[in-house]
């Protein structure tokens, strides 16, 4: 199938500049945006502690945010920083969707979930909520965007779909609140198309609650400080939050960098997709050119332009915000450029339920491009996947249906001031976490025969890289899989001299002793007894191995993080 | 009899409280803590603060030790060796797999508190159920011991999987280690903790037995030292998930003594909430580098069931104490965009502020509070007086790049710190259900008679308490620690009349464990139930009343209902699915006996009364305080702000619009003139 392509589209991240003259106090600057960040972290608490699913309570996969009416960020909840970096364009959507500013009422919310609208697959839904005052005047809008364990679609989660619409089921902006009354039509029809009913209905009652504790948290401030002054504070706050990210490109020499990955395949064929991404430093400004990218694939390993931009947000916003929570000032130096009808610029129909996996490789090739100028500034390449497996089956003994999936913790790139740390999600999805075996024993018929790290996983290095981790998953009862594992073919680079890790494998142990690879894989029936192991990479190392402090070596070796012949095949300089 | 003392050991200084119950007085003392040998520092307080005819009637000694957290934050603990099931070794290292910071592209975690030549396996795995899979081989545990007696382990943690379900490996391997000669101590995870959570259980477990061996030392040579002195009374540690525990318990479970400052601010709140029936209140413990905030419902503060200390999980209950980096040493800083910043940095005690003339240079909300006036003259302690020239040269280089007057940047300083301090407050209660401007705002620590009326204004809370010996409140609030025990084990149930029947027999074990710790007499029971809805992970603890035997009496449905009406009251919704119990939880509560406060007020004469320009936040602009002693207000004087009241350890700033009333619980009330009605 040749999709159409056509010219490439530069798209601004963040709305708006500074005019350098806005007329609000940095002090009510300061108080106005800790306000905010606070009322963003009490939506984050609430969907945490309301909500069914173990994606959302345990592993924390959802972002928060709070948007001005222009659909400017505002504040957001550290969570999921790859799903934030998409908020405004699920806001901008629901809105469009339903028809505009104007068919908004005070209590409506609206269920959004297209994924060339989110930048996300169906499971990751929208809810959005538009903000009154006095039940008046919009002001703004507080959302979430969480992953329900199934919406129905092919599979409860695909490697090997060929069109948007095997997906799973579409919510295009419709209101699930009108008025502030429940639309039972709404919600019957998620429960219907959902393989996990109960779960649907438990996390759509969460975000719910997540964007009311918002919606009253944005007024409680708007209140505070009058909605003239509040405006001007929120101008202010956006020009420092601007100021940061161009103060640190400022110091970069102007030019263009080049980095390069490659995705394992697409789903469906065997062949890698190699791809490029141009990081150009324009004096503050800092362009990401996707327009090398191959055309849209035919497995869904296309990225849409929302998570496209959202993972240029998150690369640049990590490397130059200054640590802090971003809001729409720090996304203004970024400009993100892309060909409609490419992989990181797909259209409908094309299949995009692994869009989060080439948008994590991307951003290990961004800060690829940025250590040809600035090696110093980045990481080498982390373990660069989730790793993710999702779970399901029917229940011996109830014959209830579940379903339960995670992310997968990978060692993380070395880097100029140290080693890379050890089992850690990746970075995209930077707060997420798994689950502890003990609850997931508990619930699911599995039983864990180990989590452990494995010893000579990291890229030596004169920093090491971390070190990847090994999981066996074996099955008490019958079970499907879907497993989405990337980076199997390519190991995780080192910088500066250091060497490559080990890249991530799974391979599934059948009762009968014969095994099978498993990296992308829908629908696998994985039977009582078998055993799936997931040994998930390490990070690259940073500087030659042979410039590596020997007693580190040593230390390393007494530890048992590497072996010996590890050490002796590296490090013989430790030797000597 | 019930005189008592109270002694609390923070960073810079030892606090303590001797109540007399003669007399019905008080009598504070203060001694730089000795860091080195803390008991130093505590000895002295007790001879400076007790007079050497009472030690002998002395019948509590309640303290509050830092011994803990300091061998945690300073890394120098016990040699620990830990068991773990095989395929399970790294769980430390491990962890869930977030980081602290996610937007650190180079976060990495602090060395684990047991390296990982020391985290030995061990074959054995119990099921979910609680069924054995695999037998436990004991081989395992003694090739263990050998290399722990080579590497110099003094103490063995004992973490298996789903131990909390069937603790019989755990014991199998507590046998062997004994068998084969290993004399040091040894924590066994299930009797640390009976919840799920292997991260959270391990981390527990070592940090116990990582602390022990300090802990132990410390509190016998405290205690030998103490009988040295006269004293014979009970000698009492606070506990992190509030109430206190005997020297002889807190040696032999530590890891519940890891917080005590806060705790105690929060357990003295609750005692005063309870005595003067002050309903809800909302804790600011003011100190010079943090801002704790706490909510007491009930009259007693919120306890979760897990707290977090230098980055590590603590599975205990924990009272629900807020910190942020806020207080007198904050910093105030231009940041890179140019707005105006307030901490987390702090200058600390030493240098501390720039008034205190030790070398600070950098601004701090001291500084910012002595240049408006807030501060009166600036005797503060009683012993040091404040310079505010150097406090103003300070802000001059933050107010310059904003083109600010220094007054400005003041102002500007304690409105971004008062804002954060509310933020802390409005996500404690906020996610709770719960709505601050109902309850009462209770200020202390050194500074925070000073934000009472900010915060109030800036969260709209009309009413305000600031309890006597307020820079001294942590160790006020041991003297009322009673004496506390729990105990949780986790066991998933749909909720039922058999299942409660099922969970009442856990509550009996349980109650017969905590029982056996220590022979306790004259105790309450306390029952909880961690519930939630079929599907959910996080649980709601509900309270259950039943004084006499565990839930006999109390029907599911009622429980049902229990559930329900507190998931509302905290979420906003109720629903429709069926009702899980996941945790059950004991406690054993003897209260101290009760005791009787005096207040004796001190003559005013006319050095005591003065007027100071000072700066008000309600109006705007600069008014004559009226300034006056603490200890000059008679019971039942009342006067209208603008005033600042001077005690020895606190100054309390009553903005205008506030009115004060000295009440007979040695408590200032104060409140919004505007509002009618009771204080």
């Amino acid at each position: 199938m040749t999709l159409p392509t056509s010219e490439p589209i530069l798209y601004r991240a963040g709305i708006g500049s500074s005019t350098g003259v806005v007329d609000a106090d940095p002090v009510s600057t300061e108080v106005v945006r800790h306000s905010l960040n606070s009322a963003a972290n009490q939506m984050k608490r609430a969907l945490i502690r309301t909500a069914f699913s173990p994606v959302i309570y345990e592993v924390l996969d959802f972002a928060v945010a709070i948007y001005d009416r222009q659909i400017r960020l505002l504040a957001q909840a550290p969570s999921l920083p790859f799903f934030m970096g998409t908020m405004n364009f699920c806001v901008e959507a629901a809105v469009e969707a339903v028809g505009g500013e104007e068919r908004l009422d005070p209590g409506d919310i609206i269920l959004y979930n297209y994924p060339y609208g989110t930048g996300s697959h169906p499971q990751d839904a929208a809810v959005v909520m538009p903000v009154f005052v006095d039940g008046a005047e919009l002001v703004g809008y507080t959302t979430t965007k969480g992953h329900w364990l199934d919406i129905g679609g092919k599979d409860p989660y695909s490697t090997d779909t060929v069109d948007v619409h095997q997906e799973g089921t579409i919510f295009p902006g419709v209101k699930l609140f009108r008025k502030g009354e429940l639309v039972e039509d709404i919600l019957r029809m998620a429960t219907a198309n959902s393989r996990v009913p109960k779960m649907v209905a438990g996390d759509i009652n969460a975000e719910v609650a997540a964007v009311r504790v918002g919606a009253a948290g944005l007024l409680r401030v708007i209140n505070r400080y009058g909605l003239e002054a509040f405006a001007a504070s929120v101008e202010r706050m956006f020009d420092h939050g601007e100021a940061v990210v161009r103060s640190y490109f400022e110091k970069i020499p102007d030019g263009r960098y080049v980095g390069r990955g490659e995705m394992d395949d697409d789903g469906i064929s065997d062949a890698p997709v190699p791809f490029e991404i141009v990081v150009e430093v324009d004096g503050s400004t800092v362009r990401l050119d996707y327009s090398g990218a191959p055309d849209a694939q035919v497995g869904p390993i296309n990225c849409p332009i929302a998570s496209t931009v959202s993972a240029s947000r998150i690369a640049i916003t990590m490397l130059a915000g200054g640590g802090e929570a971003p809001n729409e000032g720090h996304f203004r130096p970024i400009e993100v450029v892309a060909r409609p009808g490419s992989m990181f610029h797909p259209e409908p129909p094309s299949p995009c339920f692994l869009y989060g996996w080439p948008a994590m490789q991307s951003l290990e090739v961004i800060y690829d491009a940025v250590s040809k100028v600035m090696p110093e500034a980045v990481p080498a390449c982390s373990g660069g996947d989730i790793c993710a497996l999702v779970w399901w089956g029917i229940r011996e003994e109830t014959s209830e249906p579940w379903a339960d999936g995670s992310p997968h913790p990978v060692g993380q790139g070395a880097h100029a001031h140290g080693d890379g740390a050890s089992s850690l999600i990746h970075h995209a999805e930077a707060a997420t976490r798994f689950s502890p075996t003990e609850v997931w024993e508990a619930r699911n018929p599995w039983l864990l025969e180990k989590i452990e790290l494995a010893p000579d996983s990291c890229g030596p290095g004169k920093h090491r890289g971390g070190l990847g981790v090994d999981m066996h998953f074996h099955m008490i009862e019958d079970a499907y899989v879907t497993a989405a594992v990337e980076r199997t073919k390519n190991e995780p680079w080192g910088l500066e001299g250091g060497l490559p890790a080990r890249p991530n494998c799974g391979m599934l142990y059948h009762v009968d002793g014969t095994t099978e690879p498993v990296a992308k894989a829908t629908r696998l029936a994985v039977p009582k007894g078998a055993t799936l192991v997931l040994q998930n990479g390490g990070g690259g190392g940073y500087g030659p191995p042979s410039e590596r402090d020997p007693k580190a070596v040593h230390e390393d070796l007494r530890e048992g993080y590497i072996t010996e012949g590890h050490a002796r095949e590296h490090y013989p300089h430790a030797f000597e | 009899m019930a005189t008592r003392v109270g002694v609390d050991v923070g960073g810079t200084f030892t606090d303590l409280i001797f109540f007399d119950d003669a007399t019905g007085e008080t009598l504070v003392a203060k001694e730089p803590t000795t860091p080195e040998a803390p008991e130093q520092g505590v000895i002295r307080a007790f001879e400076t603060g007790v007079p050497s005819e009472q030690r002998r009637t002395v019948q509590f000694f309640l303290h509050g030790t830092t011994v803990g957290l300091n061998a945690l934050l300073e890394r120098k603990g016990a040699v620990v060796g830990l068991l773990a099931t095989a395929g399970f070794r790294d769980i430390l290292e491990v962890k869930r797999g977030d980081r602290d910071d996610p937007y650190d592209l180079f976060c990495n975690h602090p060395p684990p508190l047991v390296p990982r030549r020391l985290r030995l396996p061990v074959t054995e795995r119990m099921l979910a159920t609680g069924e054995i899979r695999t037998p436990i081989d004991e081989d395992d545990v003694r090739h263990a011991l050998q290399t722990f007696l080579e590497e110099g382990v003094t103490t063995v943690a004992v973490a298996f999987m789903n131990a909390y379900r069937n603790p019989a490996h755990e014991l199998a391997a507590e046998r062997v280690l004994r068998e084969e000669g290993f004399d040091g101590a040894i924590s066994l995870s299930h009797q640390v903790s009976g919840e799920y959570r292997e991260y959270e259980r391990t981390c527990t477990t070592v940090i116990d037995a990582f602390v022990r061996p300090c802990m132990a030392s410390y509190l016998e040579r405290l205690s030998v030292r103490l009988n040295d002195t006269g004293f014979d009374g009970s000698m009492l540690v606070t506990r992190c998930g509030g109430g206190s525990l005997t020297f002889e318990e807190a040696e032999a479970r530590p890891f519940e003594t890891i917080l005590s400052g806060p705790v105690a601010g929060a357990e003295g709140a609750a005692e005063l909430a309870r005595r003067l029936e002050l309903g809800d209140v909302v804790t600011a413990d003011v100190g010079g580098t943090s801002f704790d905030t706490s909510v007491i419902t009930d009259g007693r503060p919120r306890v979760v069931n897990e707290g977090r200390v230098v980055g590590l999980p603590v599975q205990t209950p924990w009272v629900d104490v807020r910190s942020i980096g806020a207080g007198g040493g904050s910093i105030v800083e231009v940041d890179i965009g140019g707005l105006l910043r307030v901490g987390p940095r702090s200058a600390g005690a030493d240098p501390g502020p720039a008034a205190y003339d030790r070398g600070g240079r950098q601004p701090t909300v001291t500084d910012a509070a002595l240049v408006l006036g807030m501060l009166g003259d600036g005797k503060l302690a009683g012993e040091l007086a404040l310079d505010a020239d150097r406090a103003r040269a300070a802000l001059a280089t933050v107010a310059e790049p904003l083109s600010f007057t220094v007054e400005q940047a003041a102002q500007g300083a304690l409105t971004v710190v008062t804002s954060n301090m509310a933020n802390a407050i409005r996500e404690i209660t906020v996610e709770q259900g719960q709505d601050p401007r109902q309850g009462r705002l209770m200020a202390f620590g050194g500074a925070g008679p000073l934000f009472g009326t900010l915060l109030a204004r800036e969260l709209d809370i009309t009413r305000i308490v600031i309890p006597p010996h307020a820079g001294n409140f942590s160790a006020w609030g041991l003297l009322g620690a009673d004496l506390t025990r729990t105990a949780a084990r986790t066991h998933i149930l749909q909720l039922t009349a058999e299942s409660l029947a099922i969970a009442g027999g856990i509550l009996d074990e349980l109650f017969d464990d905590l029982a056996a710790r220590n022979g306790a007499a004259e105790a309450t029971r306390e029952v909880g139930l961690d519930m939630r809805y079929a599907g959910q992970e996080h649980t709601l603890t509900i309270a259950l009343g039943t004084p006499r035997a565990s839930l006999v009496g109390v029907g599911a449905e009622a429980v049902a209902e229990t559930f329900t009406d507190e998931y509302e009251r905290t979420f906003g919704h109720a629903m429709e699915e069926a009702i899980e119990i996941v945790s059950a939880r004991a406690t054993l509560r003897t209260p101290l006996p009760r005791r009787a406060e005096r207040f004796t007020v001190t003559s005013a004469t006319d050095a005591d009364v003065g007027s100071f320009r000072a700066y008000s936040f309600a109006s705007g602009r600069w008014l004559d305080f009226e300034l006056v002693q603490r200890a000059t207000l008679a019971v039942g004087t009342e006067l209208a702000g603008p005033a600042i009241v001077l005690e020895d350890t606190a100054t309390t700033y009553v903005d205008a619009g506030f009115s004060l009333r000295v009440d007979g619980s040695g408590c200032l009330f104060m409140r919004d003139s505007h509002e009618a009605g009771p204080n």
